[in-house]
């Protein structure tokens, strides 16, 4: 049996939505489930305070949110019913029998359900007052009602409850009786058969299952690959990943500043790159706007250092709370002059860890800087996430200098079969040198001879193919049907999980059709991209900006005709649309879609 | 009248040998223009360095981008030559990483108070330990010559070819309400004053800012010359008390008219060190002895 239920629950901001489904989600991981979730809170809708919590919970790590949800939970009717139709075919409504404020006609979410949809009406508030003696915590009872009509334990929920509100005496036994009313009520009813929880399945061995964000996993990433100082500002959607570490990095003994902007941030990242630190700083688009001068000097000066960067609207300050994919090309492209640098994107929470861990190392490895790039939806959403016991991470990947006995002076930009120089750091006898963002010569002293600003410049792109084979990480990765097929879809970051989705739906209908996804953006996996288009009669490439910025990368590395699927709605793409994209291209009819 | 004793070029060469100092001078010569102050700062600086016994490799020279930022070219020490304005922002790195080293931080007045000016408060608030030396000309020399924030009223430059209608900033007082925890200004042309200043600024543990005027030879005729800075540069009231700030930002005011020299301002007060490792205890860490070059111990 295979388990697949995505639940929303709808509400507005006092009604404690957001939190419900905290609860929930983290009682399905503690169960043993995978969950996906993501939250839109008011300032991400327009609206009154208008709060939506979904969490998709399976057997599998889902890739992406459904279409569809099947139980939808009202805990404010007026926000509820415009979403009532997100509920599927045969899927549960769960609303209030008797609403907080009488109602107009109409108003009540029971006369818009629609046939075939099975209405749950529930006495929420009457079981908050009778188990608590108040009406806040509806929330909670919808919780264990969920659970009790599941048929799933209650333990795990009660877990999570008393981690999310700990030592809170009174309060907590109150929301602990709001959940067991709830459970009871829950268990009282019919349990739909069409909705179904199978068992959890089997754990991973020598990896723990943990429910986390992906800013949340860009910290643990960065904490076991070592990492010693972050400089940072404050900006959406990175801040969290800065005010995280500020509480764990201290533990570890490694150090963390505030800086007075992003200039200073990317400075200080360098200088402690220089230093021989593994050194980060995370922003958005405006603070990296602010750092791509910096990130040059990085570039010619060879130094190590990470940037993560998660994605808002733009341009200038955009859309601080909206999602979008672009600053691609920012992060690719921005600066002056020729300054090759490597570019990851993970595709979800998971990779965010990966990503995080080994951009440490490549930084070290290719003495360069590495912009790790996220977005807003990718940086909020929750995931569960089999984190190895033990970090898969090297601690040092650096090539040091042997500098024992170098009266000549030592040759920091010594030219080297694959364009690493070995390095040395301050504190080490006989490797002193100045890193300048001159162009230099071996020794590091400003030259700018033509043959001189060849070899460097050859140097520093030639030394970062190596990381396209980067031990641990596949730069680039096929998905679905193998040899030829009539839909090849390339995609990169958060986005590729709506087109996997997008792919195995349009497989179910008989399309022959596979996705790329890619790791790696700069430098460009080339060889794969080159014979996975081979493959495709045509080639489907969405994202989340105007311009196609990534179609724009894949057609300057592999020159080809794609088609481009641009969408800015603010949010993740949808899967519906890029299903219809598929369609369309496999040359099946598409049904006009209705407003 | 004593006895005049000829100078041999050959003892004072043995004498600057047998020194130590010249080990603090990388092979590189200063490509500045003859005559340029800076020349006497990389002196002052290789002197300190090796009177106070610091090994070569433990210290840091950062600089940004101007003729002063060329400085780390011209010493034997581990250096980072960065962006115009972003010295400070690299030494905090740089310091933070590896707090044993000997961070010193360089640059202009225009690379500090113009497109850098975002950053001094910053350094000086925290007490960041390094030592940062502001070469002060009073113009942009590597640009040749156009005005800089410290230039004075009525100074022509090809960027204010009738007259640079700007106030020039007052940066010793600037610094002193920042909170730099030790602040002191020297003159180029006088290398016994600086380097006793230099040395001072070294040892001084917490964020040292020597401000240095330094004549531009080849770009200013006219203000900041030797002959007009020899007549107006004086020491300092022999009274003024350095654990005084008022009386320090009063002094610092009377530099609009003529500026002295010495040392304004001294305090002892935890660095950005201390503040992190204090950070690190309450967290319940374990303080490393060692961030950067990971595993790499000095000395
Ligand atoms: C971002 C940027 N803007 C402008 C410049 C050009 N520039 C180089 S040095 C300099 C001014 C140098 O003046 P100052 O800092 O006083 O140093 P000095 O040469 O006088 O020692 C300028 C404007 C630059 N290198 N980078
Ligand atoms: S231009 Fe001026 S500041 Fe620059 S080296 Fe020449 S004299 Fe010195
Ligand atoms: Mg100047």
């Amino acid at each position: 049996m295979n388990t697949d239920v995505q639940i929303a629950i709808v509400g507005s901001a006092g009604d404690g939505t957001i939190a419900a489904g905290d609860i929930l989600r983290r009682a399905m991981a503690e169960i043993g489930y995978r969950v996906i979730s993501f939250d839109l809170y008011p300032a991400e809708i327009r609206g009154f305070g208008k709060c939506i919590a979904r969490l998709r919970v399976s057997d599998e790590q889902a890739y992406s949110l459904k279409q569809k949800s099947d139980i939808l939970v009202s805990l404010d009717d007026s926000h509820a019913i415009p979403h009532v139709g997100e509920a599927r075919e045969w899927g549960a409504v769960i609303y209030e029998t008797n609403s907080v404020n009488p109602l107009p006609e109409g108003a009540h979410l029971s006369a818009h359900i629609d046939p075939g949809q099975v209405p749950y009406n529930v006495p929420i508030r009457e079981l908050a007052e009778k188990s608590t003696g108040a009406a806040r915590s509806r929330n909670i009872v919808v919780v264990g009602y969920i659970i009790g009509l599941m048929r799933l334990p209650l333990e795990p929920a009660l877990r999570a409850l008393t981690g999310k509100f700990k030592g809170k005496g009174e309060i907590a036994q109150k929301n602990e009786a709001a959940l067991r009313a709830g459970y009871e009520e829950g268990l009282r009813w019919f349990r739909l058969d069409d909705i179904e929880f199978g068992p959890p399945p089997a754990q991973e061995r020598g990896a723990h299952l943990e429910m986390i964000n992906g800013n949340a996993a860009i910290v643990r990433g960065a904490l076991d690959a070592g990492i010693d100082t972050f400089f940072g500002y404050p900006i959406t959607p990175a801040t969290s990943i800065m005010e995280r570490l500020a509480s764990e990095m201290p533990k570890r003994g490694a150090r963390l500043v505030q800086t007075e902007d992003e200039i200073a941030a990317i400075s200080a990242t360098l200088g402690a790159g220089f230093a021989g630190a593994r050194a980060a700083t995370a922003t958005s688009g405006p603070g990296l706007s602010l750092m791509a001068e910096m990130l040059g000097f990085g570039v010619i000066a060879e130094v190590p250092s990470v940037v993560f960067v998660s994605q808002r609207g733009g341009p200038s300050t955009g859309m601080p709370t909206k999602h979008e994919q672009s600053d691609l090309n920012m992060a690719v492209f921005g600066g002056h002059g020729d300054a090759p640098r490597i570019v990851i994107a993970p595709t979800n929470v998971e990779g965010c860890y990966r990503c995080a861990g080994r951009a440490f190392e490549m930084a070290e490895a290719y003495q360069t800087p590495v912009i790790v790039l996220l977005d807003l939806y990718l940086s909020n959403r929750y995931e569960t996430v089999p984190f190895p016991d033990r970090p898969p991470f090297e601690a040092d990947t650096n090539r040091y200098a042997d500098t024992r006995g170098g009266a000549a002076g030592f040759q920091r930009y010594v030219l080297t079969a694959d364009g690493v120089s070995p390095r040395s750091t301050p504190g080490q006898p006989g490797g002193m040198h100045v890193a300048t963002g001159l162009e230099h010569n071996e020794l590091g002293r400003p030259n700018d001879q033509p043959d001189m600003h060849l070899a460097q410049s050859r140097k520093r792109h030639e030394k970062l193919k190596a990381a396209l084979r980067h031990p641990g990480f596949e730069p680039a990765k096929r998905f679905g049907d193998t040899g030829a097929v009539d839909v090849g879809l390339v995609a990169w970051g958060s986005s590729f999980g709506e087109c996997l989705e997008a792919m195995y739906l349009a497989q179910e209908e008989g399309i022959r059709c596979a996705a790329l996804k890619v790791l790696m953006i700069s430098p460009f996996p080339v060889e794969m991209a080159t014979s996975f288009l081979a493959d495709c009669k045509e080639v489907l490439v969405p994202e989340v900006n105007y311009q196609g910025q990534f179609a724009g990368i894949l057609q300057m590395q592999v020159p080809r005709a794609v088609t481009r699927m641009t969408r800015i709605p603010c949010a993740p793409m949808r899967v519906e649309e890029i299903l219809d994209e598929i369609r369309r291209l496999a040359g099946r009819v598409v049904e006009p879609q209705a407003a | 009248m004593g006895e005049i004793r000829p100078v041999y070029l050959e003892d004072k060469l043995k004498e600057v040998e047998d020194s130590g100092r010249l080990d603090y001078r990388s092979k590189a010569l200063p490509t500045w223009c003859p005559g340029c102050g800076y020349f006497s700062i990389v002196e002052a600086v290789a002197t300190a360095l090796c009177e106070l016994g610091i090994p070569n490799e433990n210290a840091v020279m950062v600089s940004g981008i101007g003729c002063s930022s060329r400085f780390p070219f011209f010493i034997n020490t581990y250096g980072i030559h960065t962006l115009h304005g972003r010295a400070l922002p690299s030494a905090l790195g740089v310091k933070t990483a590896n707090p044993a080293l000997t961070v010193v931080a360089v640059g202009g007045d225009g690379d500090g108070f113009a497109i850098g000016g975002g950053h001094v408060p910053h350094a000086a608030r925290r007490n960041l330990d390094i030592t940062y030396l502001l070469f002060d000309n009073g113009i942009y020399g590597l640009t040749k010559g156009q005005t800089s924030p410290t230039s004075a009223i009525g100074f022509k430059t090809p960027t204010s070819p009738y007259a640079n209608p700007d106030r020039p900033l007052n940066p010793l007082l600037m610094l002193l309400s920042y909170g730099a925890s030790w602040v002191g200004q020297s003159y180029a042309g006088d290398p016994e004053h600086l380097r006793s200043m230099v040395r001072q600024a070294l040892e001084h543990r917490g964020f040292s800012y020597l401000h240095i005027l330094s004549p531009c030879v080849t770009f200013d005729k006219t203000h900041r010359t030797y002959v007009n800075l020899g007549m107006q540069v004086h020491p300092l009231p022999a009274t003024h008390d350095p654990a005084d700030k008022l009386a320090a930002m009063g002094e610092a005011m009377k530099n609009e008219q003529a500026p002295a020299v010495g040392l304004y301002y001294r305090e002892q007060r935890p660095t950005l060190d201390d503040a992190l490792d204090a950070l690190v205890e309450k967290a319940g860490g374990e303080k490393r002895g060692l961030r950067g070059g990971r595993g790499r111990k000095l000395r």
